[in-house]
């Protein structure tokens, strides 16, 4: 079913007996996300839903009612632009650029494009052009984080916030990206909560018990202090988020550079450029925030197996961002050993025994599958880099002309 | 030994507005003391690596690590201390400030504790315990026209305070260190509790006001000297219904705290036992065997945390050291104290079976990494323990030779209750 969204302090919707996978509510108070709850199959009516919420979110109700009112920064206008980047999307975009419509943003300030990536016809820009406002750039080399940095070289705004297409976003998404960088002048990132915009199908349950997207509802700020190594401490970056939520301010890129395009989808990694960014914005000491009112909504993958692709891609990503991190910084190898060996402990190794002991709902296979990933990862950024540098002598290196 | 970094140390009152703080770029770690009213609700530590805390920030960690005290105290109304009994306005007080060589602090204290003035009789005496005629103390009390100095050479904490006790005119009694500064509306809040009959001693909470050295820090994690932000009481029930000894350490110290002064003049209590306190060989604990009287006597002790205190922690580890080195010696000479005075056997328990299980305890959880608190710091403690029943032995010679403190007079030859009497108020108007 759809993920609805209801508002505790109004009036509280009907919810119709379930038909297919499962009922969630993401329940918001005063505008600020608390959490889930999942409502019985059979249906529920205001009252219900409203007991449950109470019952299911106490204390998070209580905090938020206990939280006194901040006093924030003076929140100047500052422009932003929104990147979709995406490849042969045109079946998945019509939504996401409905909602991208619909952002609460001045629009004088708010500058929506889409990156086409390496496309094999012209379906995405027709299906941009019936959206005025959005923009349509086409980035020729193939690879997520060529279209990425396309999106910074194009802007000229002062925040760049990526989502992806498959990806409905809240309306009040870009405000909260905004007002989460004013808050906290010093942040060079923001991410954001995402929720599943469904769940029909046991696919999709099943990636939300992985861990899904979501990195929970408490507000956080992570920096480093001066001569701390950000790998011991936060090398796990995707506690942070995930790139269908993540804005950078535009200077960050300039001193921190671009995206590395030997990484993510679309190159042999499959994936980790989000990762390994959020990585640099702290290795560079800047602050990474977490803000959970930032909601865009993400539609899983419905069948299994694509699940079991994008679960062993997400181990061949995070494996490949820390061999380029122990490749950049030598500095880190040791702290990059650790993390790798514990993760394959911790989140792999464990999960197995765990599972061989008592069988979950979670299958064996997922889990080996990634473990498969994770190794496979450590290989293949070494032909990523030489799939890019054959990108860039096939293209050239030479930043594209900013489109009009 | 390097210690634990720098912590700003910052206050919000809930009643006003919930800003930005930008001053912290300095540290890595900042404690904000939240207060709500006259009341402090607890504090909460944020981590802010050397930038700026937003307001933003600051009011999610407020709500995550205060949400049960905030919610608690909007939901009882008569939590606010404007509900409590106050303690009428004609009873007069007694501060008394013992001091030694230290005219910077002293002059910071007195300040504040002159700015208490209202309309209740009060009466401040500094007693100057290393007097003479290079004394620095005179000239700093000189300058406070409504201050009273006294002057006890013999050297201990004890004696400069009983020479106060037994100088005091006012019915309450309160008690504080020269190196602490009061905030606005502390001694009200501090002896509000006397308006009840039973109480007979009131403490206060002690918080850190700056933590910027590591010996600071240190000390804090040593457990400082605040007893946290939560009301209690305890009494005589209290004091006999333990098997094992009663932790009279507990329930405050005299750094911040009050006394009805007819308990001085009570042969059950009686005044600060000399041998015990700084000055002494046995180095601290005269305020813990005074607590051990008052408790076993009857009395009532409440613990009242919104009349908190600032105190200045020793800034460096030289000084930590010997504190915490005295602690552990007049630990145990509390409870040899305890034992040979007044037949306590579980003293017994205390020194020989819970203090080492403690040491032993606090030794494993470092070992296991569970705490950062130095080992070296352990053992110092351990070694302090070991040296408490000679430096008990040593300070009871010294007092032999220096003969007894001053008593305050028996309630009987001033004619029934204690009051404050027009000639004692006229010492200090």
């Amino acid at each position: 079913m759809k993920l609805v969204s209801v508002e505790l302090s109004e009036p509280l919707p009907a919810l119709p007996p379930c038909t297919k996978g499962v009922q969630w509510v993401l329940v918001k108070l005063h505008g600020t996300p608390l959490g889930f709850v999942r409502t019985p199959d059979a249906g529920c009516g205001p009252e219900g839903l409203r007991a449950l919420a109470l019952e299911e979110l106490t204390w998070q109700i209580a905090r938020r009612y206990a939280r006194p009112e901040p006093v924030r920064r003076p929140h100047p206008a500052v422009s932003m632009t929104v990147a979709v980047c995406t490849r042969n999307g045109a079946r998945r975009l019509p939504a996401c650029l409905d909602a991208l419509d619909a952002l609460e943003y001045p629009r004088e300030l708010l500058d929506v494009v889409v990156v086409d990536n390496a496309p094999v016809d012209e379906t995405t820009r027709r299906a941009v052009e019936g959206h005025s406002r959005i923009r349509y750039i086409r980035e020729p080399r193939p690879g997520l984080d060529w279209a990425r940095n396309r999106a910074v070289l194009d802007s000229r705004a002062e925040i760049i916030a990526y989502t992806d297409d498959d990806v409905s976003v809240d309306p009040g998404w870009a405000r909260a990206v905004a007002e989460a960088f004013a808050e906290e002048p010093h942040a060079m990132c923001v991410t954001g909560l995402v929720v599943p915009d469904e769940i029909d199908t046991p696919a999709q349950l099943l990636f939300e018990r992985y861990g899904g997207f979501g990195r929970g509802f408490d507000r956080q700020v992570f920096r480093v202090a001066p001569g701390e190594s950000a790998m011991r401490r936060f090398g796990g970056t995707g506690r942070f988020g995930t790139g269908a939520n993540m804005a950078f301010r535009r200077e960050f890129f300039a001193q921190g550079g671009l995206f590395d395009p030997a990484l993510d989808v679309g190159t042999p990694t499959n994936g980790g450029g989000d990762l390994e960014m959020f990585f640099r914005v702290l290795k560079n000491g800047h602050a990474l925030v977490y803000e959970p009112a930032a909601i865009v909504r993400h539609r899983h993958r419905r069948s299994y197996e694509d699940l079991r692709t994008q679960i062993t891609n997400n181990g061949i990503g995070f494996f490949a961002y820390l061999v380029r991190a122990a490749r950049i910084y030598p500095e880190d190898r040791l702290a990059v050993a650790r993390l790798g060996l514990w993760w394959m402990w911790w989140w792999h190794a464990r999960r197995l025994l765990r599972s061989l002991v008592r069988p979950s709902a979670f299958p064996i296979e997922l889990i080996l599958a990634e473990i498969k990933g994770s190794c496979v990862g450590l290989k293949r950024y070494a032909p990523s880099r030489r799939c890019a540098a054959g990108v860039v002598q096939q293209f050239g290196d030479a930043a594209p002309e900013r489109t009009a | 030994m390097s210690g634990p970094p720098a912590i700003a140390i910052r206050t919000i009152d809930l009643d006003g507005a919930v800003n930005a703080i930008d001053d912290v770029a300095a540290f890595c770690r900042t404690r904000v003391f939240v207060s709500h009213g006259d009341e402090l609700i607890g504090s909460v530590d944020i981590e802010n690596t050397f930038a700026p805390i937003s307001a933003t920030r600051l009011s999610d960690a407020i709500a995550a690590g205060l949400w049960f005290q905030i919610a608690r105290r909007k939901a009882d109304p008569k939590a606010t201390s404007a509900a409590r009994p106050a303690l009428s306005h004609d009873i007069g007080v007694s501060v008394i400030i013992p001091t030694c060589g230290r005219p910077e602090d002293l002059r910071r204290c007195l300040q504040a504790v002159e700015a208490q003035r209202g309309t209740r009789p009060l009466e401040v005496i500094v007693i100057d315990n290393r007097p003479g005629p290079a004394s620095p103390t005179v000239a700093v009390v000189r300058e406070f026209e409504h201050v009273v100095l006294i002057e006890e050479g013999r050297p201990g904490l004890s004696y400069a305070r009983n020479a106060g006790f037994a100088a005091a005119s006012g019915a309450i009694v309160v008690a504080i260190d020269d190196d602490v500064i009061v905030p606005a509306g502390w001694l009200e809040r501090l002896v509000a509790p006397f308006a009840r009959p039973e109480v007979t001693a009131v403490t206060g909470h002690v918080l850190p006001v700056e933590l910027d050295t590591p010996s600071q820090c240190l000390f804090e994690a040593y457990g400082g000297l605040g007893k946290g932000f939560e009301r209690f009481e305890r009494d005589g029930d209290w004091f006999r219904s333990r098997r094992v000894a009663v932790p009279t350490w507990l329930l405050g110290a005299t750094a911040n705290a009050a006394f009805r002064a007819e308990v001085f003049a009570d042969s059950r209590v009686g005044m600060l036992d000399e041998a015990l306190g700084a000055g002494m060989p046995t180095g601290c604990s005269e305020d813990t065997y005074l607590f051990y009287r008052i408790l076993k006597a009857d009395g009532t002790i409440a613990y009242e945390p919104a009349a908190w205190v600032w105190h200045r922690h020793r800034r460096d580890l030289a000084a930590l050291r010997a504190q915490i080195y005295s602690y552990s010696k007049g630990h145990i000479a509390y409870h040899l104290t305890t034992l040979f005075r007044d037949g306590d056997a579980r003293a017994l328990i205390r020194m020989f079976y819970s203090l080492p299980r403690t040491y032993l305890g606090r030794a494993w959880y470092r070992l296991r990494g569970y705490s950062d608190y130095p080992l070296s710091l352990i053992a110092l403690e351990i070694a302090g323990s070991l040296a408490g029943p000679w430096a008990l032995w040593q300070a009871r010679r010294r007092v032999r030779r220096l003969g007894p403190g001053a008593r305050r007079p028996a309630v009987a030859e001033i004619g029934g209750k204690t009051q404050i009497s027009a000639a004692g108020m006229a010492r200090s108007a």
